[in-house]
């Protein structure tokens, strides 16, 4: 499957190609340092917002400072989430310019351009209104809520269904593995560790001795698929296994709030993903 | 200093019939997707690990969470900064593996490594010696001077790490590119990395005059 900006918007070609003719392009182009800068800009800047939206996630799934009201975290780390969005978005944006018909045609854009709207709808619109309220979800928060989770939902779906991106999904599994992992029950580690051993040993063995992967590419290649794509589901199940109920032995957090913390995070991991598979992946 | 360990690191292990690129180092170079996912995976650790630094950081600034006493904050984001650390080691060392040679002739790499050193010197001068008096100002809003400056140190020396490993992925100032006079010329040891093509060129000039036919 392949679903880039090329082949939802094919009508506004001249318009991205012409992005490189307009200021400040040229002279970024004319300067051999200004683009080094930018690049650092946006990573240094990225660093910052995994620092912002990491603290008040976890507090609203129960974890790190639970001495504090979610609204004080919050509160604290929203002007540092917000001078990293506006250096992550004037920097994304001149390295877009730069590199316009690239963008264009990679489908990891998309995905980082769907789940940046899904991310910024639960940091400013979920996580915001919960810690506002008191861990209270109101009837907006909610909505706002489905319509980020099923906007990240999309967003991830593209970015496994794209050839060019897939392998990019490790990433987003990854961390929901690791959040699951460092949060869950003790049970619950024990069975997806456990799962996931006999995951690496037996694909291990498939891939290398069963099949050689350099004689059998595309047999290889498809097991990898498969394995990614059931992780996903399995590291999914886990997740609103472990983050759909309340946790009696820890501070008030109730259900609603846990998976929100968690999609919250993900979403964010997603775009940041996305984001390095637009450079590390390809088109189609 | 390293070179010859390195080069032999990057084509000995694993090779087989004695062809450098059979070897463990340029097949995981050379692969389709480990390589960029050992990538993406050392970029993305970042914010987890610098991340959480950051948080720490300002509160020993006194800029944040100030009514929070520092050992509490920190006592809940050592164990995610440690978490990020062991990732991008891993994934660093890795990555390192895949091209050693290149790697360790890079101005820029240098100047990471050295930085990293730098961070890690004042983790162990904070933790024998200003940690030392942590009741005295644990609770302070804004803690004392000593405190404030292995703060603005770690903020420094990890922003340069990030830094100088961002450019490093780029093609500037490579050994190829540069004057032999130059100070990131020696500051990268070239001599050794452009020594076999400087032998290999007068080789073949020498060859070439005695033989009296061209050799490629």
């Amino acid at each position: 499957m392949t679903l880039d900006f090329a082949t939802l918007l094919p009508e506004i070609k001249p318009w991205v190609k012409g992005l490189t003719a307009l200021w400040p392009v040229p002279l970024i182009k004319s300067s051999s340092w200004a683009f080094p800068l930018i690049l650092c800009s946006h990573l240094v800047a990225l660093t910052m917002l995994g620092g912002a939206i990491l603290l008040p996630s976890l507090r609203l799934m129960g974890v790190g400072m639970t001495r504090e009201a979610p609204a004080a975290i919050e509160k604290t780390m929203r002007p540092w989430l917000v001078i990293a969005l506006v250096v992550l978005a004037v920097t994304g944006v001149l390295m877009g310019m730069v590199n316009p018909m690239k963008l264009y045609a990679r489908p990891a854009f998309l995905v980082k351009a769907i789940a940046l709207a899904a991310a910024l709808l639960f940091s400013f619109g979920v996580v915001r209104s919960i810690a506002a309220h008191d861990g209270v979800v109101t009837r907006p928060a909610k909505i706002l809520a489905a319509i980020g989770l099923a906007g990240w939902l999309a967003a991830v779906l593209i970015f496994g269904a794209s050839f060019g991106a897939a392998p990019g999904m490790f990433h987003v599994i990854s961390v929901g593995w690791l959040i699951v992992m460092a949060f869950g029950s003790r049970l619950t580690r024990i069975v997806l560790g456990a799962i996931t051993a006999m995951t690496v040993a037996g694909v291990g063995i498939v891939t290398y001795v069963v099949y050689n992967p350099f004689d059998n590419y595309n047999i290889v290649m498809e097991i990898n698929r498969w394995t990614l794509r059931c992780a996903a589901v399995v590291v999914a199940g886990f997740i609103l296994w472990e983050f759909t109920r309340a946790r009696p032995s820890e501070v008030a957090a109730p259900p609603l709030n846990r998976l929100v913390g968690v999609v919250s995070i993900l979403a964010w991991f997603t775009v940041a993903a996305a984001g390095r598979w637009i450079g590390l992946g390809t088109s189609g | 200093m390293f070179h010859d360990l390195l080069q032999w690191l990057q084509d000995v292990p694993g090779a087989t019939g004695g062809d450098p690129s059979t070897s463990w180092s340029q097949q995981f170079a050379g692969s389709l997707h480990l390589w960029a996912l050992t990538e993406g995976t050392h970029v993305l650790s970042l914010m987890l690990f610098a991340g959480t630094i950051l948080v720490v950081d300002l509160r020993m600034l006194g800029v944040v969470f100030k009514d929070v006493p520092y050992s509490t904050l920190n006592n809940k984001v050592l164990p995610l900064t440690i978490g990020g650390f062991v990732l991008l080691t891993l994934t660093g060392l890795l990555l390192f593996f895949s091209n050693p040679v290149h790697y360790y002739h890079s101005v820029f790499f240098r100047a990471k490594i050295l930085f990293l050193l730098l961070a890690a010197v004042n983790i162990f001068w904070f933790h024998f010696r200003v940690q030392k008096h942590l009741s005295e100002w644990d609770n302070q809003p804004s803690p004392p001077i000593t405190v404030r400056l292995a703060a603005i140190v770690s903020l420094a020396s990890w922003l340069l790490v990030i830094v100088f490993g961002r450019v490093t992925a780029l093609s500037f100032f490579e050994c190829e590119s540069m004057k032999p006079t130059t100070f990131g010329y020696a500051f990268a040891e070239c001599a050794s990395l452009m020594r076999p093509a400087k032998e290999a060129a007068e080789g073949a000039t020498t060859s070439s005059a005695a033989e009296g036919e061209p050799k490629q």
